[in-house]
Formats: structure tokens, C-alpha cells, sequence
């Protein structure tokens, strides 16, 4: 527990990633399908002789540039500043372990970056062959950062056994490769490049949008047909992908998602669950909304349909991305690593000496038994909870007296095998005291006020009249 | 197979005349231009409201008004199977469903589609707004939970504002001096009989109305030439397009029911306080911070009278547009509509956002 934590009201610190990650997500994906989209297109235009796609292209690798080139690259320093500030403990353990991949991430970054200028910068003043084989080096350098990053990611869900047989020993470098191709690394892979190939496709639309039908039927026809036609290999594959995932993935994830699916009809089931079937749902109403809109009307296909197309792209990542990273609780890194950044193996030692004792940011010392509940809610709930917003602590808690709450920071903290917490949140660690502080912290947070003041003063301002339905 | 399915479609045909309807439909035109895009939402509107119509009538099967709402809508929300999911999905298309006909509104105000000959295409439409907004308020209450209750015992106050039958009216309305079991009641037959029954003929007749008159064109594209027009047929390919956007709609309306469905508070108690932060739906917020301001600047009865006369008059200078902006010609009337349009559009979100903060 060696760094500050850090307290972002109402959204949580989660929400601070999630936001940056999902809109980083959406460019990311494109930077690596679009790649491959513009040099397949360009030489598809080359060969046959259309030489009007080269100027739609040229304008689709201007908007390329900027989205991935500038959008692309500060939301990916963003992502760094965000888990670097909501969870060190955890980005620290990254940073340690693939020092090497980080490396060799940003070997590639600079190379892609270099040729997706070098791409649009010379349409025109380097011959056509040359062209495509910058083209090429680009689609190569960015399909790599996807190569890397995903062992980075895939791991954090599957470290595999061989790496947590090390793990803590000052040994980790030593199954480096083990770790980086960890258990679910190919379904993983996949189904990104799947993602990838129909981002190309749902970008490229905007661009073919705004092709003038009126003027140059047939560019757009043809521009509009072949882009749409990108999202096709998902359609069919992607399901599939995503069962071999599924298979990969660990059985007591596996089980969380089947008693989702249990326990639909009563409205009781699992968020994963939820973010699943709108992942299922909006793929195949993308496929669908593009054959209408793009592939049957090429030609009245207008930026406001290539915008719905891009929303519902948004909604699938977003969920997709949510997916992923909820199918990981109660791990920031699966069995290693809680999601609130206490090593499984460090439990022991902190329930024997204390949490507080090894938060170097905290205050020690001192009776406030409320103080100390606080800093004890701060380190271990906040990286999921808010005090009043998102998975608000106040909401969760309400119906609980504190017997109730101290029933439930007892159970969390026995964690017995058969404890049902045991799916999603973390093995609460402290000392007794600890753990008791906690409780009269929570039980504060959720009492009734004292008095009806407020209540009396709410009746007071509300207006004498007020319109219509309230 | 083909055959079977040929030889039936002609048996159809002879009685109900199939082919006459598909010829009708394709030879049946929209226009393509560059701000297409807003015909999708009268269409987007219809959906919502069927999908009002389907949701509500299951509803309707476990729903028991009077005394026992209360225990009914825990029933339907938390033990019977799907009941979350359509009981969600009835209050989100809701919201949507009135999203959408303003969006529909205003773009049907700014391409001056009210204009000659569609007036009567207007005035149904603002009506269908204002009747789905009652079926907003008549339908809040019906859960009876403590939010609803107070909500709607606050909103009942208006009417005391009306001079002589207002306090009169009210208890009309309410069934009695109070909110109470014979207020659900009455909410309950004007939501499922008395607004149906006047909604869906308007309805009917506005459909129709478009039908006669097809899509107005926005002033830009009717400075065109015929030549210079472009159109594409609504069978099959405006359809295929409406029907994708509703699929779209059907997503988003997924998508906020499962991730968040709509909760049930407790049961109303009228012994306790009410509860903090009471305030009306977002579609009736702008009214709600006209009348406050007004409420502030003139104290007492006169701010209160004051407010409800500008906005009735706001109201029905909207709702007359079509006989004062009925020329095709872009002059100054027209201009001065246009503005009259930001305007209105300016001062709802403005005074919509206001209220939310000042709450």
C-alpha cells in the first residue's frame, strides 16, 4: 500500500478509465483495422483501375491521421494517467513485469505513428508502389501494438500458473513468454482483430457518406458496398470467438455468466450478463442496419445513418470493454492481484498487523475509530464504490442496521470457500479493530439524520404550484 | 414451395387487393437531400408507441389499480418472470417516445412543414405531443410508490391556481380532497381507456394526413428545381431504411432497460414527509422554472396567475403558427417564425437546465 488513493466523487475512479479507455477503445481498434482498410483499398484501386478511389481515400487517411494520430494517442497517455492514479499498485505490477513489452509497444507505436504521416503526406509525391508499401509497414507496425498489448491485457484476466508460481519471488521475468502467451491470449486476439475489421468498416462509412451519390453514383455504390462488406467476417465469426473465449476463460467466471443467464426472468441477474447481451444484440443490429442503410440504398447513404452505425459500434465496444474487465473481478489481476490492490498472498500478513500499518499515506495513530473506517473505506472499497454515486455505499447499505453491516464486512473478511462475495469482491483484510472501524464508518454513512430538518425545509421550498406530471 | 406461397399470396390478392397497396407503395416517393435524416423520427415516434401499446397491455395483466397498485407493481417487478424487463422497457420507451416527438417537432417547425396544405398535420401533431404527455402523467402515478404520490400531490396544486372551479377541479380530478386510491382509479381509466381512445383516432388522421400530402422538403431544397430534386422509392427502400432506424431505436431502448432498469421506491405513505428534491418529469421542468421565476418576481397569487398566462400564450402562438407563417415566399415572416423556433427550442433547454441545477 505504498501510494495515495485516489477519491473521485460520485463516478468512482473506475468510471475516470472506463470513459478514457472505451473512447480510446473505439479509435485504437480502427487504428489497427483501418490500417489494413487503406492499404487493401488502395491497392483494390490500383489493380482495377479506380483511380477515383484515390481521392476518397485520400481525404479517409486525413481523418485517419487526426482521430488515431491525435485522439488516438492522448487518450492512450490518458489511460496511463488514469490507472496510474485509481490503481498503482496494479499498474506497478504491469509496468515490472513486461518492461520488455512495454518496450517493444512503443518501438511499434513510433513507427506507426511515423508511417501513418509519412501514408498521407505523400499521396501523390512518391510513386503508387511506394505508396502501398508504406501503407503496408504501417498496417504491419500498428497490427503489432495490438500483438503486444493484448498478452498485457489477456494476462491481466489469465496470468496462467506458470507465472503465479513465481510470482512474488522476484522471478517473473523468467516466464515472461508464458505470462505474455497466457491461456486466453488467442481467443483474445481474435476476436480483437474481428472487432478491428469491422471498426475499419464502420469508420469507413462516415467517409463514403459524404461521397455527392448525385455526382459519382458509382464511386459511392462501389466505395459504400465494399466498406459495409468489412463488417461481415465478425458477423460470422465473432460468436464463435467468443465461445472458444468463454472456454478459456476461469470456471468460476464461467459460472457467473451461467447463473446470469439462470436468473434473467426475475431481473436478478449478473451486470456481466446484462453487458453480454447488449454486446449479442447490438452486433447483429449493426449487421443489419448497415445492409439497409449502406449495402441496399448506397447511394441516399447519409453521415446521420453513418453516425448511427458508429453509435451502436460505440455501444458494442463500450459494453464489450465492460464485459472484459467486470469477467475479471474480484482480481485486478486474476488470483494475484485484488481489484482493490492487495496482493492475495499479502492478506495474512495485513490481518495480522494491521491494514492501516502498511498504508503509507494514511495517518497513524490517534483513537478516531471514524477516521480510521474511512481510511480503511478509501483503500479497500473506493476502487469500486462511491460514497453516494456509482455502486453508491449508501444505496447498497441502506437496509442494513449495523449488525447487518458488520455481518457482511465478517463475511467478506472469513471469505470461505463457499462465500457467494467470493465472485466479485475482494477478501477484505485488517485487523479486527480494523474491520470494526470500517463498520461504524459505513453504519455513519448511511444512518438517518438526526432530525427531519431537511425534509421540513425540502417541503418548505417546494413551489406552491408546480405543471403537470411530477 | 414458391408456388404454394404464389398461388396464396393471388388467393389474398383477389380478396383484399395486395397488389394494388404494393403498387401504391412503390410508386410512392421521399425525398433524398441532405436533411433526410429528421424523417425518420415521426416514424421513430410511431414505433415507441406501439411498443407503449404491446408493453402496456401486458402490463395490464398483472396490474391491479386502487388499493393493492402498490403490491401489484412489486409483484410484476419482482416475481413475475420478465415483469422488470417489460415493466423497464414501458417507462423507458416513454421517455423516448416523448424524445422523440419533440425532435420530431421542431423539425417539422424549422422545415416549415406546417405550412399549406399540411396545417391540420400540425395541429394533430402538437395535440398527440401534449395527449402523450398527459399519458406520461396519468401513468406516474400508477405505481403509487412515495415518489409518485408526492410528485403527483404537488402537480395536482396547479389547478388550484384557476380561479373559482380550480380547487373544484381538482378534487374532479382526484377523486376527493386527496391523493388517493380513487385517484389511481381515475389515472388508470383516463391511461388505458379515455387517452387511447382519443389518441389513437388523431393518430389515424395524422398518419393519414402525411400519406395525402407526403414529406414536406425543407425551403433549400424547394428552391430547386424539379429536375434538380432527387427521390427514392418508400417501398422498399425508405421502408427497409424506417424499419433499420427502428431497430436502432430498439437497441437504445434495450440497452437503458436492461442496464437500467427502472426502480420501484417505497410505498407511498401519506403520514410521512415528503421526500427531498421533488420535482416533475424533464419534460415538464421548463414549465415548472417559468412558473417559478414568475412565482419569484411577482409574489403570491398574481406571479402564479401571471406564469400560466405567458405560457398558455406561448403555447398557442406555437400551436397557430401555420395560420400566421403560411406563406412559401422566404421573407420576413418567415424569418421572424424561424426565430419565434430557436427561440422556443433555446428557452426550454435554457430554462429545462436551470431547473436541474436549482433543485
Amino acid at each position: 500500500m505504498n501510494y495515495p488513493f485516489w477519491d473521485v466523487p460520485h463516478i468512482g475512479s473506475g468510471w475516470v478509465i472506463g470513459i478514457i479507455a472505451i473512447f480510446h477503445m473505439m479509435i485504437a481498434l480502427f487504428a489497427v483495422g483501418g490500417g489494413f482498410y487503406l492499404v487493401l483499398a488502395e491497392r483494390k484501386a490500383l489493380r482495377e483501375g479506380h483511380r477515383d478511389w484515390l481521392e476518397v481515400l485520400r481525404g479517409h487517411s486525413k481523418f485517419f491521421l487526426i482521430l488515431t494520430g491525435v485522439f488516438g494517442t492522448v487518450s492512450g497517455v490518458g489511460i496511463w494517467f488514469a490507472i496510474g492514479l485509481a490503481n498503482p499498485e496494479g499498474t506497478s505490477a504491469l509496468i515490472h513485469n513486461f518492461v520488455f513489452g512495454w518496450a517493444m509497444e512503443w518501438v511499434f507505436f513510433i513507427v506507426e505513428l511515423t508511417t501513418a504521416a509519412v501514408y498521407y503526406y505523400t499521396w501523390g509525391r512518391v510513386s503508387d508502389e511506394l505508396h502501398v508499401k508504406v501503407g503496408w509497414l504501417y498496417a504491419a507496425a500498428s497490427f503489432f501494438t495490438l500483438v503486444i498489448i493484448n498478452g498485457i491485457l489477456s494476462f491481466m484476466l489469465t496470468p496462467g500458473d506458470a507465472w503465479l508460481a513465481v510470482a512474488g519471488t522476484g522471478q517473473e521475468a523468467s516466464r515472461f513468454w508464458q505470462a505474455f502467451f497466457n491461456p486466453t491470449y488467442w481467443p483474445n486476439l481474435i476476436i480483437r482483430c474481428l472487432i478491428c475489421a469491422s471498426l475499419a468498416g464502420v469508420w469507413a462509412l462516415v467517409t463514403c457518406s459524404r461521397i455527392d451519390g448525385g455526382k459519382t453514383p458509382e464511386l459511392k455504390t462501389t466505395m459504400v458496398r465494399w466498406s459495409a462488406k468489412w463488417l461481415l467476417p465478425t458477423f460470422v465469426l465473432l460468436p464463435l470467438a467468443f465461445v472458444w473465449y468463454l472456454w478459456t476463460v476461469p470456471e468460476s467466471q464461467r459460472a457467473l455468466l451461467q447463473l446470469g443467464i439462470s436468473t434473467i426472468g426475475m431481473g436478478m441477474f449478473t451486470q456481466v450478463t446484462r453487458m453480454l447481451l447488449v454486446v449479442g444484440l447490438t452486433s447483429g443490429v449493426i449487421v443489419v442496419v448497415t445492409y439497409a442503410f449502406a449495402w441496399r440504398s448506397p447511394l441516399e447513404f447519409n453521415s446521420g445513418q453513418a453516425l448511427a452505425v458508429v453509435l451502436l459500434a460505440l455501444i458494442a465496444t463500450a459494453s464489450g470493454e465492460y464485459t472484459r474487465e467486470t469477467l475479471r473481478k474480484p482480481y485486478v489481476i486474476g488470483r494475484y492481484m485484488f481489484s482493490n490492490g492487495v496482493r492475495v498472498a499479502s492478506v495474512d500478513k495485513l490481518n495480522a498487523e494491521g491494514y492501516l500499518m502498511h498504508s503509507v499515506w494514511t495517518r497513524r495513530g490517534g483513537d478516531d475509530k471514524l477516521a480510521k473506517g474511512e481510511a480503511m473505506f478509501r483503500g479497500q472499497c473506493m476502487a469500486c464504490h462511491t460514497v453516494n454515486g456509482y455502486r453508491s455505499m449508501k444505496r447498497l447499505l441502506a437496509d442494513r442496521n449495523r449488525e447487518a453491516i458488520n455481518n457482511l464486512l465478517t463475511l467478506l473478511h472469513d471469505y470461505k470457500p463457499d462465500s457467494p462475495y467470493r465472485a466479485f469482491m475482494p477478501h477484505l483484510a485488517g485487523t479486527k479493530e480494523e474491520i470494526e472501524a470500517l463498520g461504524d464508518y459505513l453504519a455513519a454513512l448511511t444512518a438517518a439524520p438526526a432530525s427531519n430538518e431537511k425534509t421540513k425545509v425540502a417541503e418548505k421550498q417546494a413551489p406552491v404550484i408546480s405543471p403537470g406530471k411530477l | 414451395m414458391k408456388s404454394i406461397l404464389l398461388s396464396f399470396y393471388s388467393w389474398a390478392d383477389e380478396r383484399l387487393g395486395l397488389e394494388e397497396m404494393v403498387q401504391f407503395a412503390k410508386h410512392k416517393t421521399v425525398p433524398v437531400h441532405s436533411q433526410a435524416f429528421w424523417y425518420y423520427w415521426g416514424g421513430l415516434s410511431l414505433f415507441f408507441f406501439l411498443i407503449q401499446f404491446a408493453t402496456g397491455v401486458l402490463l395490464l395483466l398483472y396490474y391491479r389499480p386502487g388499493p393493492d397498485a402498490y403490491d401489484s407493481v412489486r409483484q410484476i417487478t419482482y416475481d413475475t418472470n420478465f415483469g422488470w424487463l417489460v415493466r423497464s422497457v414501458h417507462s423507458w420507451a416513454a421517455n423516448l417516445m416523448i424524445v422523440a416527438i419533440f425532435v420530431h417537432m421542431f423539425s417539422v417547425f424549422f422545415m416549415k412543414a406546417y405550412r399549406k396544405p399540411r396545417e391540420f398535420g400540425w395541429w394533430s401533431g402538437v395535440a398527440l405531443l401534449g395527449m402523450a404527455m398527459v399519458f406520461g402523467f396519468s401513468g406516474y402515478l400508477l405505481p403509487m410508490d412515495d415518489l409518485a404520490y408526492f410528485a403527483t400531490k404537488v402537480g395536482m396544486e396547479i389547478f388550484s391556481v384557476v380561479p373559482m372551479i380550480g380547487p373544484k377541479l381538482a378534487d374532479l380530478v382526484r377523486g376527493g380532497p386527496d391523493v388517493s386510491e380513487y385517484t389511481v382509479h381515475r389515472f388508470f381509466a383516463l391511461h388505458v381507456v379515455v387517452l387511447p381512445a382519443v389518441f389513437l383516432p388523431i393518430l389515424g388522421f395524422h398518419l393519414w394526413l402525411v400519406q395525402r400530402h407526403g414529406n414536406a422538403v425543407p425551403p433549400s431544397e424547394e428552391a430547386k428545381s424539379e429536375a434538380q430534386r432527387r427521390s427514392e422509392s418508400f417501398f422498399p427502400n425508405f421502408m427497409m431504411k424506417d424499419f433499420a432506424m427502428w431497430l436502432v431505436a430498439f437497441n437504445v431502448l434495450s440497452v437503458l432497460a436492461f442496464m437500467f432498469p427502472w426502480d420501484l421506491g417505497p410505498q407511498a405513505d401519506p403520514l410521512k414527509p415528503a421526500p427531498l428534491g421533488i420535482h416533475p418529469e424533464w419534460y415538464f421542468m421548463s414549465q415548472f422554472q417559468v412558473l417559478k421565476i414568475f412565482g419569484d418576481l411577482f409574489p403570491g397569487k398574481l406571479g402564479e396567475i401571471l406564469g400560466i398566462v405567458v405560457f398558455t400564450a406561448g403555447l398557442l402562438l406555437w400551436f397557430l403558427i401555420p395560420l400566421y407563417d403560411n406563406t412559401q415566399e422566404a421573407g420576413r415572416r418567415a424569418k421572424r417564425a424561424t426565430y419565434f423556433g430557436l427561440f422556443t427550442l433555446m428557452a426550454l433547454i435554457v430554462t429545462t437546465i436551470w431547473a436541474y441545477l436549482v433543485l
